[in-house]
């Protein structure tokens, strides 16, 4: 009787977890992100500017500006509660606000780098001096969103940019640095013009699977395998899930931006050429004299370590440092090489700076 | 695929689907080799896998039920799998090169699988413990086809054709509804539009409100601030002053004596101006003085002198007596000018003596 009792309990328990396991493949990930209270202060168009509010009391005059990529949501840089840059930076007496860009709609599909670079970037940043009352600000650009933030410290390079921070920006789009990214963007085999005029603005799905396919059996199969090692190990599910529902939570991405993109920063290199102009204004990243912190990933299929470190030898910064992380393109965000590495690198830096 | 804009009228969907369906595999039909006239159907290989697996079933239907060991009905599979994939190769029909590659997997996952002491019976185990078998070799496999000439050639034209099937599908889902009289994305879209062209003048309105605030504002209330300043620091000193204006008053009190005496000043300097001409006067009459005592000689001499001329003219009073009584005795004439000589004389001395 005992172990007949024992096998049921033991199949009710399987049943449990095979039922948790499906209710994820077939629902999708659900968990709370975005969790720092913060408040909206300036919205644009789809754009929210948001204010983390304060747990302490402000260490640091110099304000923080995070801007992140046109592709998938930011919440990633505040993934949850003890895996958050920016509860960390809050935490520790900086002044933290974001730059979300929303989510774009038909009628922004001829949204372009010159709109973001020269429209939403600058008045984001003249929002964030009034907010914290500060004069000079520091801006961490994450992946493309990096690349954005270089582009405009080339073409504002003074006062009131103090600090630029780089996590995994891409600068150097040569094709022999790019892995897979290069083939598929090649001239010879893709036309951005055909899908934009087909589009408008890029599906997400499009983009997803653009990323995916870099490495398809890890991000196709390994991923759910790893989700019923945990479950059925009895594992917590907290991470797993809430970096796969931001996996699976990308957005469109704007036509025009998208075909700049393709066009002038992977098939043509334009930027590390200083070639890249925008509404007439040439973007020439030796213009940079700020301090300059860029962070890369050893292990970023993404964004390579040469397309990152291009960027130090284009700039004329003086103070400027280049810090690779053993990661990969999300993972030194949000992995255990973020709290060990990233977020104390991070910390050290910005309080020498911000002072 | 028929050109686009030559219809006369909306394009049915469905037609249209059809179409796309006969072209796409037409493509892969040019793509795969072994496939001369007929079109190809992607599902045969799974068709043919699926077969083996009905047969595989039936061949389990023979052994005893509950005496199953797993490891020779996962060899068996494993068999069955193996077998289809040389069949195919065999047979010639190997799309891009899969059917090889596949094949190898194949037989090394078998390898890999076989070579456990024990084919676990805990399905999720089994998974995890065939995903790390055949992972690298999964991976391998497909990051060598995908990055091949052969693949992007086969996923360019993939693309082409989808994009021009959608833009041509969008167009004419556009129309019909168009024809319905029903608003259409394209419609809301370009409502959109207006509605953030509005959203940015008052963007612009806000942004000027904000700069005269933070500068022409801020200078004139900065400039009256330091004036508010300047007068409330003189203001502080006001107690001070009233004091001193108290003194003031006093002092003003003394003043108006002061002021009182010397308005007699000028009477007095009149007498000292008078005085200086009684000095002057006394000075004259101290210059005469001095004269006096010579004077006063001069009279002490002509007090001798007149006693001399006393004397003198007593003598000549005596003359002339005798000289009388001479003419008495002798009748003769006595001059009379010379007694009125002499008493004139008499009375010059007499007022002289006087005075």
């Amino acid at each position: 009787m005992s172990q007949n009792k024992t096998t049921q309990n033991d199949l009710e328990r399987a049943f449990k977890k095979y039922r948790t396991g499906m209710e994820i493949i077939l629902e999708g990930a659900k968990a709370d992100t975005g969790q720092s209270p913060k408040e909206v202060i300036w919205t644009k168009n789809k754009a929210k500017l948001y204010h983390y509010e304060p747990m302490v009391e402000k260490r640091f005059p110099v304000p923080i500006l995070m801007i992140y990529a046109l592709i998938n949501r930011p919440y990633v840089l505040d993934l949850m509660p003890g895996n958050s840059l920016v509860e960390f930076l809050v935490g520790q007496g900086f002044d933290v606000f974001m730059l979300d860009w929303g989510t774009p709609g038909d009628e922004d599909k001829n949204l372009s780098f010159d709109d973001y670079v020269l429209d939403y970037i600058p008045r984001a940043v003249k929002k964030v001096l009034r907010a914290s009352h500060a004069e000079e600000i520091t801006l961490l650009g994450y992946c493309m969103g990096g690349t954005m933030t270089a582009m405009y410290a080339a073409l504002f390079p003074d006062k009131p940019l103090r600090n630029l921070v780089l996590l995994t920006a891409p600068t150097d789009f040569a094709p022999d640095e790019m892995g897979l990214f290069g083939v598929w963007t090649s001239e010879k085999y893709f036309n951005p013009d055909r899908v934009v005029e087909a589009f408008g603005n890029v599906p997400a799905d499009l983009i997803d699977t653009g990323n995916r396919m870099v490495r398809p059996v890890t991000n196709y199969v390994g991923s759910y395998v790893t989700m019923w090692d945990r479950i059925m190990q009895g594992k917590s599910m907290d991470t797993w899930l809430a970096m796969s529902k931001w996996v699976n939570d990308g957005v469109p991405f704007p036509g025009e931006a998208f075909r700049q993109w393709i066009r002038d920063f992977y098939q043509q290199n334009k930027l590390v050429k200083g070639e890249i102009t925008l509404r007439g204004r040439r973007v020439d990243l030796s213009n940079i004299t700020c301090p300059v912190l860029n962070i890369a990933g050893k292990k970023d299929h993404i964004c390579t370590l040469p397309q990152a470190e291009a960027t130090m030898r284009l700039i004329s910064s003086q103070d400027k440092e280049f810090f690779v992380v053993d990661a990969g393109h999300v993972g030194l965000l949000t992995g255990s090489e973020a709290r060990k590495v990233l977020w104390p690198k991070l910390l050290t830096w910005m309080e020498s700076h911000s002072k | 695929m028929p050109e686009e804009g030559n219809s006369t009228g909306p394009a049915d969907p469905i037609e249209l689907w059809e179409k796309w369906y006969d072209t796409t595999s037409k493509a892969w039909s040019k793509s795969l080799d072994g496939s001369k006239e007929a079109f190809v159907d992607p599902f045969g290989l799974y068709r043919t896998w699926l077969k083996s697996v009905d047969v595989t079933q039936e061949q389990m239907k023979v052994s005893p039920l509950g005496k199953m060991d797993p490891k020779e009905i996962w060899s068996q599979w494993l068999g069955a799998s193996v077998d289809v994939w040389r069949k195919a190769s065999e047979g010639g029909a190997d799309p891009l090169g899969l059917t090889t590659q596949w094949l190898e997997m194949m037989e090394e996952a078998r390898a890999r699988i076989l070579a456990e002491g024990n084919i676990p019976a805990d399905p999720f185990t089994f998974i995890k413990q065939w995903y790390d078998a055949t992972s690298e070799t999964w991976a391998k496999v497909i990051g060598d086809i995908i990055g091949t000439d052969r693949f992007m050639e086969s996923a360019k034209e993939f693309t082409e054709s989808y994009t021009s099937f959608y833009r041509t599908f969008r167009r004419a889902n556009e129309e019909f509804f168009r024809n319905l009289q029903l608003p259409t994305r394209s419609d809301i879209a370009r409502v959109a539009e207006l509605v953030i062209g509005l959203e940015d003048k008052v963007e612009l309105i806000q942004d000027t409100l904000e700069d005269f605030e933070d500068n022409f504002a801020k200078a004139i209330t900065s400039d009256l601030k330091e004036h508010l300043d300047q007068v409330e620091m003189k203001l502080d000193a006001l107690p001070d002053i009233l004091q001193q204006l108290t003194a003031v008053d006093g002092l003003e009190n003394r003043l108006d004596q002061v002021e009182m005496k010397l308005d007699a000043l000028p009477g007095t300097l009149q007498q000292l101006t008078t005085m200086d001409s009684l000095e002057n006067r006394l000075k004259q009459v101290e210059t005469k003085l001095d004269t006096l005592p010579t004077t006063l000689q001069k009279l002490t001499a002509v007090d001798s002198l007149e006693n001399r001329l006393s004397r003198v003219e007593n003598k000549l009073d005596k003359l002339l007596s005798g000289l009388e009584k001479n003419e008495a005795s002798e009748p003769s004439v006595t001059p009379k000018s010379t007694n009125s000589t002499r008493s004139k004389t008499k009375e010059t001395k007499q007022g002289s003596s006087k005075d």
